[in-house]
C-alpha cells in the first residue's frame, strides 16, 4: 500500500517537473487558438507558417484549434480560470468581451503601437463605438461577420403566386396567407427560451426595425421601445396565424430542403450545408429580413461577429498584435474569404478592388457582402447572455404561446434586465 | 487514512466551499465579493426558484407512483412461469443501461408534434395530436413517463428479488384458507416486500430530485418554465450566468430540502411497516 502511494507521489513530482520544462521552452513562443472550422484552421496554419519563416524578433507562433468542449465559450472560460489561456484567441464572441474586460483578463489593444490607426482605417465609427468598452478601451479586433438574412425558396413563393420576396411585415403576413393553401409553412425559427436562439429571430428583426439600435446601454433596456414591441407583435402573429410551426422538426430531413417551409432566418454558413444536401434542381436565395412598413433606415441585421483578443497571460502583447496584423492585411483577408467563404468585418468589403473579383465569381455571396456593412454585433455591456435569456423568457410567453401582449412582454423583459443591472 | 483523504477532498471541501460561496458574489473569472446574506434574501424573492421546486415535486408525484405500480406489476408478472421470461427480463432492463442522453433524444422524436410516432398513432385512432413537449400542461408528465420507462427495469429486478424471498408456504397456507389472488397479494406479498418497496421509493425520490438531463436536452426548461427542475436551475445560474454564489445558495437549500423529504419519507414508511 505504501509502495503504491510513493509511486504515485513520484509520478506527480515527475509530471510537475516536466511541465516546468515545457513552460521554459515556450518562453519565446506565442500561442494562438482559432475555431474548429477546417477552412479557418487551414488559413491560420498558412499565416503561422509564414510568420515562423520570417522569424519576427525571435518569436515563433504555435497554433492549435480551440480544444474540444460543449462550446468554445466554455472552453475559454475554463482556460481563463485555469490560467491556461492562449496568447491570441481568434473566435471570441463579442458578447463575452465586456465580462472578460471587467475581470481584467484581456489586454487593452488600444495601448499597443499602431492599433488605433489600424482600427479607424478598418472600421467605421459605429463599429468602433460598438466594440469600445465602458472604460473607453478597446479589447477586441473585429475579424469576421456572418449576417443573418432571410433564406427563401423562390419556387414555393412562385407556386403560391407571390412574385416578389416580401420586404415588410405586411407583405410577409400576406405571403403567409397565400402560402398556407399550398400546404407549406411560410417559415420556421427557433422557439425555445434559450438565449442564443434569439440570434435567428428577435435580434435580426429588432436591428432591422430600429436601424441598429442597441439592446441595452448603461444598465437601461433600450429595446423597450416601439421597435421591440413591433417585432414581438409581428412574430406573435406569425405563430398565432399558423404561418410558422412551433415544432422544430429536428432529427429529420431539413424542412427547408425538404420543401416543407418556404423560408428561414439564417447566415452564409448554410450555403455549404445546402449545396451538400439539397435535392437536384432545388433553388434558394437570400434577402434582407422584413421590416415595419414605415422603415426608412438601411436594413440592419445581427452579424454574429467573431473577434480577435489577446489574453493578459501573454508576455509580449506587442508581438502578438504584430502577428494578428499579418492576418488582417488585404491579401490575408482575400485569402480568408476565398478559403472559408466567411466575411471580413471591414467597411470597404464591397468596394475594395481586392474583393471585387471574388464576388464576381461568387455572385450568390454579394448579398451578404452588402448586408455585412449593416450587420451589428452584441452591445459592449456585461451579462449579455442573461439579458438575452430574460428576453427569451418573455419571447416564449408572448410570441410562441400568446399568453402575454407584446407591450407587457417587452416591458417585463425590460424590467427584469434593469433589475439585473441594479443587482450587480 | 486514504478514505479520510477521499472524504476531505471530494466531500467535505466541496460542501464547505459551497457554503462559503453562498455569502459571496463570484463570476469565476473575477475576484469574490462578500455579500453577507444577500444570496439568501434573493432566493426567497426569486419566483423561478419556487417554480423549479414546484416542477420537481410535480415530477416526483407523477414519477414515483407510476414507477412503483409499473415495476411491481411487471415484477409480479415476470415472477411466474411465462414464455420467454428471460427475454422479457432482459428487455425491460435494457433501457437502464442505455445512456440517458440517447434515450432523451429518442423520446424527443417519439413526442414530436407534427411527425412524432405517438401523435401519428393518435391520428390513426382518430384522436387529436398532443403537444407532448410544446404544451406546458403536458411537458412535465411527458418527461415523467420517459423517466419511468428508462428506470423501471432496475426496480423490476429489485422487486423480483423481494418477491422471490417470500416463502411459497405462505401462499399455500393462504390458498388452503380460501384466500383469493388479490387477498394473497394484499396480505402476504405487499407486507413481505415492504423493505424492497422502501428502497425503491427512496431511490426513486433521490433520482427524481436530480432531474436534469431530460429537461436540459428535451425542453431547455420550457415551455414557459414548466420543466425547469431545481438542478437545471442551479446549473443555469452557475454555468450559464456564472452566478456561482447564488448557484451555491440554491444548491445548499435544495440539498437540505432533499434531506428533509427523505427523513419524512423514512419515518412514514417505517411507521407503516407491518
Amino acid at each position: 500500500m505504501k509502495g503504491v502511494l510513493y509511486y504515485h507521489i513520484a509520478l506527480a513530482v515527475a509530471f510537475g517537473l516536466l511541465s516546468c520544462q515545457h513552460r521554459q521552452d515556450s518562453h519565446n513562443e506565442l500561442t494562438v487558438w482559432s475555431s474548429n472550422n477546417p477552412e479557418e484552421i487551414a488559413f491560420v496554419r498558412k499565416y503561422v507558417g509564414k510568420w515562423n519563416e520570417a522569424g519576427y524578433q525571435g518569436r515563433t507562433v504555435r497554433f492549435q484549434p480551440v480544444p474540444e468542449g460543449q462550446s468554445s465559450e466554455e472552453v475559454i472560460l475554463a482556460a481563463v480560470v485555469g490560467r491556461t489561456t492562449p496568447d491570441i484567441y481568434m473566435n471570441m464572441w463579442q458578447g463575452d468581451v465586456e465580462d472578460f474586460a471587467r475581470s481584467k483578463v484581456l489586454i487593452a489593444l488600444d495601448t499597443l503601437d499602431g492599433f488605433l490607426d489600424f482600427i479607424y482605417d478598418r472600421c467605421d465609427s459605429l463599429v468602433v463605438a460598438e466594440i469600445t468598452s465602458h472604460d473607453g478601451h478597446i479589447y477586441q479586433v473585429p475579424w469576421k461577420v456572418n449576417p443573418v438574412m432571410l433564406m427563401y425558396n423562390p419556387d414555393l413563393f412562385n407556386a403560391a403566386g407571390i412574385a416578389e420576396i416580401p420586404e415588410t411585415y405586411g407583405e410577409f403576413l400576406t405571403a403567409g396567407r397565400q402560402i398556407q393553401p399550398i400546404g407549406v409553412w411560410l417559415g420556421i425559427s427557433e422557439v425555445n427560451a434559450i438565449w442564443w436562439q434569439r440570434f435567428f429571430n428577435f435580434l435580426p428583426l429588432y436591428y432591422a426595425a430600429s436601424g441598429g439600435a442597441p439592446l441595452v446601454k448603461d444598465g437601461k433596456a433600450i429595446f423597450n421601445n416601439t421597435h421591440g414591441i413591433e417585432v414581438f407583435a409581428f412574430l406573435q402573429t406569425l405563430y398565432s396565424h399558423g404561418y410558422f410551426p412551433k415544432e422544430q422538426m429536428k432529427g429529420q430531413t431539413d424542412p427547408f430542403l425538404a420543401g416543407r417551409v418556404a423560408s428561414t432566418f439564417t447566415g452564409p454558413w448554410t450555403i455549404h450545408y445546402n449545396e451538400r444536401f439539397k435535392p437536384d434542381g432545388f433553388r434558394y436565395g437570400f434577402h434582407t429580413v422584413p421590416v415595419p412598413e414605415k422603415t426608412t433606415s438601411p436594413v440592419y441585421t445581427y452579424g454574429d461577429p467573431k473577434n480577435m483578443v489577446i489574453f493578459n497571460t501573454c508576455r509580449d502583447p506587442q508581438s502578438a498584435w504584430q502577428f494578428m496584423r499579418t492576418m488582417l492585411t488585404d491579401t490575408a483577408e482575400h485569402d480568408f474569404l476565398t478559403l472559408s467563404g466567411q466575411f471580413p468585418r471591414r467597411k470597404d468589403l464591397d468596394t475594395h478592388s481586392m474583393f471585387i473579383d471574388f464576388f464576381e465569381k461568387h455572385p450568390e455571396l454579394q448579398v451578404f457582402a452588402r448586408q455585412a456593412l449593416y450587420a451589428r454585433g452584441m452591445d459592449s455591456e456585461p451579462y449579455m447572455k442573461e439579458v438575452l435569456d430574460l428576453i427569451s423568457q418573455e419571447y416564449e410567453a408572448c410570441v410562441v404561446y400568446g399568453i402575454k401582449t407584446p407591450e407587457s412582454a417587452v416591458a417585463d423583459a425590460a424590467r427584469a434586465v434593469e433589475l439585473l443591472y441594479l443587482r450587480k | 487514512m486514504p478514505y479520510l483523504v477521499h472524504v476531505l477532498v471530494f466531500v467535505l471541501f466541496p460542501v464547505g466551499f459551497s457554503f462559503f460561496l453562498t455569502f459571496h458574489n463570484w463570476n469565476i473569472i473575477g475576484p469574490m465579493e462578500y455579500t453577507g446574506l444577500a444570496n439568501y434574501k434573493r432566493l426567497v424573492q426569486d419566483p423561478l426558484f419556487f417554480t423549479s421546486v414546484r416542477n420537481t415535486l410535480v415530477f416526483l408525484l407523477l414519477h414515483i407512483p407510476l414507477q412503483l405500480i409499473l415495476a411491481l406489476g411487471l415484477a409480479v408478472a415476470l415472477n411466474r412461469q411465462v414464455w420467454f421470461r428471460a427475454f422479457f427480463r432482459g428487455a425491460f432492463f435494457m433501457p437502464v443501461v442505455v445512456s440517458r442522453v440517447v434515450v432523451t433524444i429518442m423520446w424527443q422524436q417519439l413526442y414530436g408534434f407534427e411527425t412524432g410516432t405517438i401523435n401519428r398513432w393518435l391520428g390513426v385512432l382518430g384522436m387529436e395530436r398532443i403537444g407532448w413537449l410544446t404544451d406546458p400542461a403536458w411537458a412535465m408528465p411527458s418527461i415523467a413517463i420517459m423517466a419511468t420507462w428508462k428506470n423501471v427495469g432496475l426496480y423490476i429486478i429489485l422487486f423480483l428479488v423481494g418477491l422471490q424471498s417470500v416463502p411459497p408456504s405462505l401462499y399455500e397456507a393462504a390458498q388452503l384458507e380460501g384466500a383469493g389472488k388479490w387477498q394473497q397479494f394484499r396480505y402476504i406479498t405487499l407486507p413481505a416486500i415492504a423493505p424492497t418497496t422502501f428502497v425503491v421509493v427512496v431511490l426513486s425520490t433521490i433520482g427524481g430530485f436530480s432531474l436534469f438531463i431530460e429537461p436540459y436536452v428535451m425542453t431547455g426548461g420550457g415551455p414557459l418554465n414548466s420543466t425547469l427542475s431545481s438542478v437545471l436551475y442551479i446549473y443555469k445560474q452557475g454555468f450559464f450566468y456564472y452566478h456561482m454564489g447564488y448557484a451555491a445558495t440554491l444548491g445548499i437549500i435544495f440539498a437540505l430540502m432533499i434531506l428533509l423529504v427523505v427523513f419524512v419519507q423514512r419515518r412514514f414508511l417505517e411507521k407503516n411497516r407491518p
